[in-house]
Formats: C-alpha cells, sequence, structure tokens
C-alpha cells in the first residue's frame, strides 16, 4: 500500500490560510492504514485546527468528510457540491490530484506521500516499491534495489557498504541484503549476473490503458 | 428461563443484546451489570445508579443483603475472586442521587397490592411508571415486608430500605399500612373497586417443630422474634440462646440474639456443614460473633420443668433420601443437650394462607398460572414467595416485574413495554486460559466493617460500605464481559492495527480477510478503539462522546486558569480537587482520553490539561502503558506544533494518603 504521514502543522496552516471554509477529507484506504488519514485522523487535526484558529483569533469554518478512496472518481462524486471554498486532503497524492482535477475548488494535501511498502508491526512500515515499471525483484530475492539501496543502483553493493550498513549510516545495504537472502535461498548463483541498464521509458509512463490496442483489427 | 451456554464467539450474538454476561444472565432481573460496574469504575455513580433501576428498583436493600447469584457467575471466580458486585450496587445506590421518576402518560386503570414486600413495591413501580394508578395495601404499620421486619437492622438499616421505598412510592403510589386481608378488607371488595389485585403478601407464618416442651414460655419463633427486634423492642433472653435451623434466617437470628445480650448462642441444624442452606459468608459473619454452629443434631425435646432449660438433640444421619426428598435418618443413641434459656425456631416460613380466600396448591401457595401469574379469580393476581415458596429477595422481584408485565398486558393489550429479558439468550463462556494468562490479578477489596466485638452491642450497620475510590478501584476489576470491542465492519479500513495492540488475540482475521472480534477474549480495554484510524470500533459502555458531555459539564463554569485533570480512575476525585482550580475527570484507563478529547477540551477553554498516571503497580490494562506513551508523545509534537506545549503536562498518581493531590511536574 501507499505509505503517507501527515506535514507539519506549520505548512498545512499556511496553505489553509485565507480560506473561509475548509473542508477536510479523508481516504478509507491506504492513508487509513497508514494512521494518517482515517476518520480519527480528520478529526484529531481538524480539532487541531480549530485550536489553533482560536487561540490566532482567525476563523474557519471547519468540515469533515472521509471518502472510502480518493483515487477513485466514483466515490469523490459526493464533493461536488458543497459549500466550502477550500480541500484539505488526508489522501495521498494520487487522491490530491484526482480531488484537485474533480472539485474545481483549490485542493492542498496535507500528507507526504512517502513510499509504496508494507507494515512492519504497529505504526511502523517498510518501503518496498518506487514504481519504477520495471520489476527485478525475481533477481534480487524480492529486495528492491531500487527503493531500499540509496543510490538505486543495479548491481551492487557500491563501495561505501561497511559492516553491511549504507554510507548513508541510516539504513542496512540493500545488496547485502540481497546477498544474504539468496543465498539462504540456494540462490547466491543469480548474483554473478550483470543486471542490464534497465528501459527508463517506463518511468516516462504517464497513463496506463488496459484496454490500448482493443480497437485494432 | 432459556439461557444456553455457548463456547461460539460469534459477534452477532451481542446485536439484540441477548449474549449476557454470566452475572448478568444469573441474575433473575438481568441487571445490564458490567453497565453499572464500567459507570462506577469511572465515578459515575448516578449513571451508574440509573442503570441498575431500569430493573431493580431496591438497589440499597440488594446492595447489602441480596444472595448475589451474580457473583458466583463472575468470570473473574476463575482467576481470583469475583467482583464485589453487590457491595458496588450498593455504593451505587449510597453515593449515587435517586434519580425523578420517568412516568408514562397517564393511563385508565387502577390496580391494588396485597403486600408491600419486595414483589409488591416492584410491581408497584412498574406499573406506576407505565402510567396506571396503583395503591399498595400493607398490614405492617410501614411499607417492607419482611426486608423491614425480616432482615435485622444491622444487616439492613431502616434508612437504607427507606431510600429504595421512596423513589418507589416516588412514582405516585399510594399506600394504605396497617389494612389486613380479611380483617379490613377482602380481596373479594378490593376486586370490586380495582382493575386487578395483585396479591404479594409472602410467607407470614413461622414454623415449630411439635416436639415435647415446644409450648413452654421463651420458645419463640423467628418471625415474631425479628420483628419484635425491628420494633426496637427490648427483650429478655437469658444468656444462653439456641437457635434451631440451618438457613439464613437462623443466622440473622442468632446475631440478633447476640445483640440483645446472650452470651452463648448457638445454633442447631439437621444439615451437615456441607449442605447447610445458610450462604458461606452468612455463616462466617454469625461465627465472628461467637456465635457456634452445631451440625447434624436432630431436636427431639425441649427439656425443663415450667421453664426452658435446654434442648435434647439426637445425631441426624443424613437429611434426604436418594430422591432427595426431605426424609432424615437419627441415630437415636447419640444424644446430647444443649443447655439454653431460651429457644427459637428458625426452620422456615409457611404461607399465612386462610383469610385470603383463594385458591391454593397442596404445597399451600396460591395457585396461579405458572406463565401470567392469574389466580383462578378473574382479575386476581399472585407474586412473590406466596406463589413460589421461600426465595431470594431478587427472586421475589423478578416476580414482581412478571406479574406488572402480565397485568399491563391484560389490562392495555401491550406488551412490549416490559419484555421478558429472559427468552433464549445465550451466556459468555469462560475466560480463555490465554486471556486468564495474561490478565492481573487482583483481590477483591474487603468492605470496612463495624469490629465484631463492637457490633454487638447494638443493632448499627455492620458493613459500613465502599468509599467513592474504593468503589471505583473494585468496579475496574470486572472484566466487562460482553461490552468488548464491536467492530462496524462497512467503517473498518482493515488496517489490522487492532490485531497489533490486542493482547489478548481478540481482533482476528477470518477467512475472507476480514476482521472480527472474540468477543469471549475481550476485556474491554478500549487499546484498539484508541488506535483504530476508522473509528470502526466501539464499546458498549463508553464513548468518546460521553466523554465529551462528561468535559463540557466539567468546564462549564470555569475559571480563567483551570486546568483539567484526566485520571485513569485510580485517584479520587477530592484529592485532585484539592488544588486550586482543578477539575478532575476520571476515565477508567487514560487510552480512553484521545487527541481530539485533549484539543476538544482546551477550545472548550480549559488552560490545561493534565493526564495523571496510574502507578505500574496499580494499572489496570499494563498492556496499555505502551499505547499510552505513544499517545502521550504525539499529543506533545501536534501541541509542540501549534506553539502550545506548556498546555499539556503529564504526571503520576499521587500517593493514596498524600494531602496535596497533584504534584506539580
Amino acid at each position: 500500500m501507499i505509505v503517507v504521514r501527515q506535514k507539519p502543522l506549520d505548512e498545512i496552516c499556511a496553505m489553509i490560510a485565507g480560506h473561509r471554509r475548509v473542508l477536510l477529507v479523508g481516504c478509507n484506504t491506504c492513508a487509513a492504514v497508514s494512521l494518517a488519514g482515517g476518520e480519527t485522523e480528520v478529526d484529531t487535526l481538524l480539532q487541531l485546527l480549530r485550536l489553533t484558529n482560536k487561540r490566532h483569533g482567525t476563523f474557519c469554518e471547519l468540515t469533515p468528510a472521509v471518502l472510502q478512496r480518493q483515487c477513485e472518481p466514483e466515490y469523490i462524486d459526493c464533493l461536488q457540491e458543497g459549500d466550502y471554498d477550500a480541500v484539505l486532503s488526508l489522501g495521498c497524492g494520487a487522491g490530491v490530484a484526482l480531488l484537485a482535477s474533480t472539485v474545481g475548488k483549490p485542493v492542498y494535501p496535507a500528507l507526504d506521500t512517502l513510499f509504496i511498502g508494507s507494515a512492519k508491526g504497529l505504526a511502523r512500515w517498510q518501503a518496498e516499491c518506487s514504481a519504477c515499471g520495471q520489476c527485478v525483484l525475481g533477481m534480487t530475492a524480492g529486495i528492491c534495489p531500487i527503493t531500499r539501496c540509496a543510490k538505486g543502483i543495479l548491481n551492487g553493493p557500491c563501495g561505501g557498504v561497511s559492516d553491511g550498513t549504507c554510507e548513508l549510516g541510516d539504513r542496512p545495504c540493500a545488496w547485502v541484503e540481497i546477498y544474504e537472502r539468496l543465498d539462504s535461498l540456494g540462490c547466491a548463483e543469480n548474483f554473478d549476473t550483470i543486471l542490464a541498464p534497465k528501459d527508463n521509458t517506463t518511468r516516462q509512463i504517464c497513463e496506463w490503458d488496459m484496454s490500448e490496442g482493443c480497437d485494432e483489427k | 428461563m432459556a439461557i444456553t451456554h455457548t463456547g461460539r464467539s460469534i459477534q452477532d450474538d451481542n446485536r439484540d443484546g441477548r449474549l449476557f454476561a454470566p452475572c448478568r444472565a444469573r441474575c433473575p432481573v438481568h441487571v445490564d451489570v458490567p453497565g453499572y460496574l464500567a459507570a462506577i469504575a469511572e465515578g459515575r455513580f448516578m449513571d451508574a445508579l440509573e442503570i441498575i433501576l431500569a430493573r431493580n428498583p431496591l438497589p440499597s436493600v440488594c446492595g447489602r443483603v441480596c444472595l448475589r447469584p451474580c457473583e458466583d457467575g463472575c468470570r473473574r471466580c476463575l482467576l481470583d475472586e469475583p467482583v464485589a458486585i453487590a457491595a458496588l450496587k450498593r455504593a451505587a445506590a449510597d453515593i449515587g442521587v435517586y434519580p425523578a421518576p420517568r412516568l408514562a402518560r397517564p393511563i385508565p386503570g387502577r390496580i391494588a397490592i396485597v403486600g408491600g414486600g419486595p414483589a409488591g413495591l416492584t410491581a408497584a413501580h412498574d406499573l406506576a411508571a407505565l402510567g396506571l394508578s396503583v395503591s399498595i395495601y400493607e398490614d405492617k404499620p410501614r411499607l417492607g415486608g419482611m426486608l423491614r421486619y425480616g432482615i435485622p437492622n444491622y444487616r439492613l438499616p431502616d434508612y437504607a430500605l427507606d431510600r429504595d421505598i421512596e423513589y418507589v412510592l416516588a412514582h405516585g403510589i399510594e399506600a394504605h399500612t396497617g389494612v389486613r386481608i380479611g380483617r379490613d378488607v377482602t380481596i373479594e371488595e378490593l376486586s370490586a373497586q380495582y382493575d386487578a389485585v395483585l396479591v404479594t403478601v409472602g410467607l407470614q407464618d413461622s414454623r415449630a417443630l411439635p416436639i415435647p416442651g415446644a409450648d413452654k414460655p421463651r420458645v419463640l419463633k423467628a418471625l415474631p422474634f425479628l420483628e419484635a427486634c425491628a420494633n426496637g423492642e427490648s427483650m429478655d433472653l437469658g444468656a444462653r440462646v439456641v437457635v434451631i435451623g440451618g438457613g439464613n434466617v437462623a443466622m440473622d437470628v442468632a446475631r440478633a440474639a447476640r445483640r440483645h445480650h446472650a452470651d452463648q448462642v448457638r445454633v442447631v441444624c439437621l444439615e451437615s456443614r456441607d449442605t447447610m442452606p445458610a450462604a458461606a459468608h452468612e455463616i462466617h459473619d454469625a461465627e465472628m460473633e461467637g456465635i457456634t454452629v452445631h451440625c447434624s443434631w436432630g431436636p427431639r425435646e425441649i427439656t425443663g420443668e415450667d421453664m426452658v432449660e435446654g434442648l435434647r438433640a439426637v445425631r441426624c444421619e443424613r437429611v434426604f433420601d436418594l430422591e432427595r426428598r426431605f426424609a432424615p435418618v437419627f441415630d437415636e443413641e447419640t444424644v446430647k443437650e444443649f443447655a439454653a434459656d431460651t429457644i427459637i425456631f428458625a426452620i422456615g416460613q409457611g404461607a399465612d394462607i386462610d383469610e385470603l380466600g383463594l385458591p391454593v396448591t397442596p404445597r399451600n401457595s396460591i395457585k396461579v398460572d405458572p406463565v401470567d401469574l392469574k389466580t383462578s379469580v378473574a382479575g386476581v393476581y399472585a407474586a412473590g414467595d406466596i406463589i413460589n415458596g421461600p426465595t431470594k429477595i431478587i427472586d421475589a422481584i423478578a416476580s414482581g416485574h412478571r406479574a406488572a408485565a402480565s397485568i399491563f398486558r391484560d389490562l392495555t393489550g401491550q406488551g412490549d413495554t416490559l419484555e421478558s429479558l429472559d427468552q433464549e439468550s445465550a451466556v459468555l463462556g469462560k475466560v480463555p486460559d490465554t486471556m486468564a494468562a495474561k490478565v492481573e490479578t487482583r483481590r477483591r477489596i474487603q468492605m470496612e466493617q463495624l469490629e465484631h466485638w463492637d457490633a454487638l452491642h447494638n443493632f448499627d450497620e455492620v458493613e459500613l460500605g465502599y468509599t467513592e475510590f474504593e468503589a471505583s478501584r473494585e468496579a475496574q476489576r470486572c472484566l466487562s464481559c460482553t461490552t468488548g470491542a464491536r467492530l462496524a465492519v462497512e467503517k473498518c479500513a482493515s488496517c489490522l492495527t487492532c490485531t497489533r495492540v490486542c493482547p489478548h488475540g481478540a481482533a482476528c482475521i477470518n477467512m475472507g480477510g476480514y476482521l472480527y472480534f472474540e468477543i469471549e477474549a475481550c476485556h474491554a480495554c478500549g487499546a484498539c478503539v484508541s488506535q483504530c484510524p476508522a473509528q470502526a470500533i466501539n464499546l458498549e459502555t463508553v464513548s468518546e462522546e460521553d466523554l465529551s458531555r462528561r468535559v463540557q459539564r466539567k468546564l462549564a463554569d470555569r475559571g480563567m486558569d483551570t486546568s483539567l485533570v484526566f485520571s485513569c480512575g485510580h485517584v479520587p476525585d477530592t484529592l485532585l480537587e484539592a488544588g486550586p482550580d482543578f477539575r478532575a475527570v476520571q476515565v477508567s484507563c487514560l487510552l480512553r482520553v484521545s487527541e481530539r478529547s485533549v484539543f476538544e477540551a482546551l477550545e472548550e477553554g480549559a488552560s490545561r490539561i493534565v493526564f495523571t498516571r496510574c502507578t505500574e503497580g496499580d494499572c489496570r490494562f499494563p498492556h496499555a502503558q505502551d499505547l499510552v506513551n505513544r499517545r502521550i508523545h504525539h499529543i506533545r509534537k501536534m501541541l509542540s506544533e501549534a506553539q502550545m506545549s506548556e498546555a499539556f503536562l503529564v504526571t503520576a498518581a499521587p500517593d493514596e494518603d498524600s494531602e496535596t493531590g497533584v504534584t506539580t511536574p
């Protein structure tokens, strides 16, 4: 799923300053699962904004709403008509974008979209995928070098690794982990294969139509 | 009653309120025990009292003298000790304020109730609340029946009984005391004046044994003796008293005799120690007052010339035959003399039924239809011990409810208002082993009592009741059976956070990937509720909206610098409010106080929010500590971003004996 987290409060306040009626819209799919954009987080942020407004003597009418998924037009329909002049979206980038293209009013992101990831227990997530468009996980024992390697290199490790740790110091070296897992799976020979440079044109895809070509004879 | 035990844990069982906690299932009137214990755990005594009154109009009485079938069912029995449910009911009645009666619009229909004991009072309460006009006819000078004249004041003082009776009468009920059926008025006459007559006269005849010497002076019967005690009459019983009988009434009589300066009081009963009908705690209390219990003796003769000199008894080898029929077998060779100046029979009560003029059963009770409690005389109903034989007070209350429902149905054709709760209910199964291993064991909080030797000088109430603080702490021992997590499936985002925070594995994933809760493994700690991003989980007994209302009430008359303290139920309000304008809201765990609640309280005008944390040893939900830490961190971070860090403080609970209350961090 897509992992998100809330922006700092002053950034949010700066975006909506000047608007009198703001609709806060949560998303009950990835953003809720990230514990950042569900009904609870919408209510909490709304209450904090109210408190901040009261403290600063400013006025802004805040209304909460939660959509099942902000990235589906059908779910957004219910927002079309409404007494608000801006939207604060607690969804991922896709949600903000679709809302912005639909509602005809300024839409601001309350969250930063971090990565496609997996859960690592309570309120912790691991970045797993960068949506590069050319998956190599089959060669790397399920560990994505594009995402987990700081340099995103396809043939590692680089010279910066020390005791299995990336030279950035904040993460284990993805390529050491790839080697160790391949070895434990009995596939260490994969490591000998030099991966060819990726076709970066897949990164340029900005729309995917599954039915493309269906009408060709 | 068709209650079935279930090992199943399907949440739907609870949707229509038919899955009962064992305490509630075992209570003949199905009081919502987990509901009122949850209220007491948060210091909401009035809410607790209202919950009790919805099913039991005599909480002050039952809180003191009920035989507590609920406690036998408590799921905590297997862990340590049952929750002190009855004592907490008493706390609700003593500390809470009785609400104004809720009365339906008056409807035509006049009811006469004959007998002002528990069954009569209950039926009167129900029918008056439904809008009917109700009159009670009572033989004795005051209402209460056996509660007043059969239970000594040291267990049930008049003031405690009067609280309940005042509440019942406040429903607009007329009481005619000192009116005896048969002498002053007949059932027939009442039938002519009223639309229905309910007979709840109880068992007024005290039994004795037809043994030689039973007609001597100073051979007494239990009920007249207890009535004389209730009326404050002084009696000279002599130094040595023998009470014949092994039930709770015998214990009452023996303890009352001790208070009439009898130095040596002995209870002699037919049954063995194991099979005595008296409740174990009643026997224990009697023995603590120096009374000795002599089991397996059958009275043969009361000895003495003119006056009583003693009781001659023979060894009783068996009381019941193989088919559980009363058929005592004696060893006539083993004889024992019990020297005595007074002998009191406490071997049971019977119906004093002749004057009523109603058809009777072979067992000398009024004959009624077991379902609708109608006698064969049109418009005349009967309830309580007069139809059931000797039963518990709470059984009489249940019988009163049933009779009221039947009368209301017959008079109005409506039955829904007083529906019977005991149809096809399921009972929550036992605590799963995995959960039992993790629940903190905590002993029951003992109620303060008069010293046994001090108690013997008067009829003052022996049990002194819980303080608010003790009551809250005791109520927090409740496992909140059946009131735990409910999932609104349509709101669930399937984030699985609940499965990660539940210590007992109550949040489960089914084959289809959907969440559900094993209700047997949930003790309503609220960890999952507090972390659910979709607000898809609720607890039955607490909600954020309720907390909001409580906060608003607390802050209604706030000053310029009012601090609102959220304490997790371990700190008495009195301590907290010792500080300068500290208002306390007690919750059963700080997990119940969300970020939103904190911000809302600040917006309401509190200048500061204080979280008063329990100490580790006191913590009811140790697994929640980590979640509370996370929450505190989150609140601090958000308020810091809003430049309001100073508006939130966290402190540990002050020492129980501390005089100053809140410690300033």
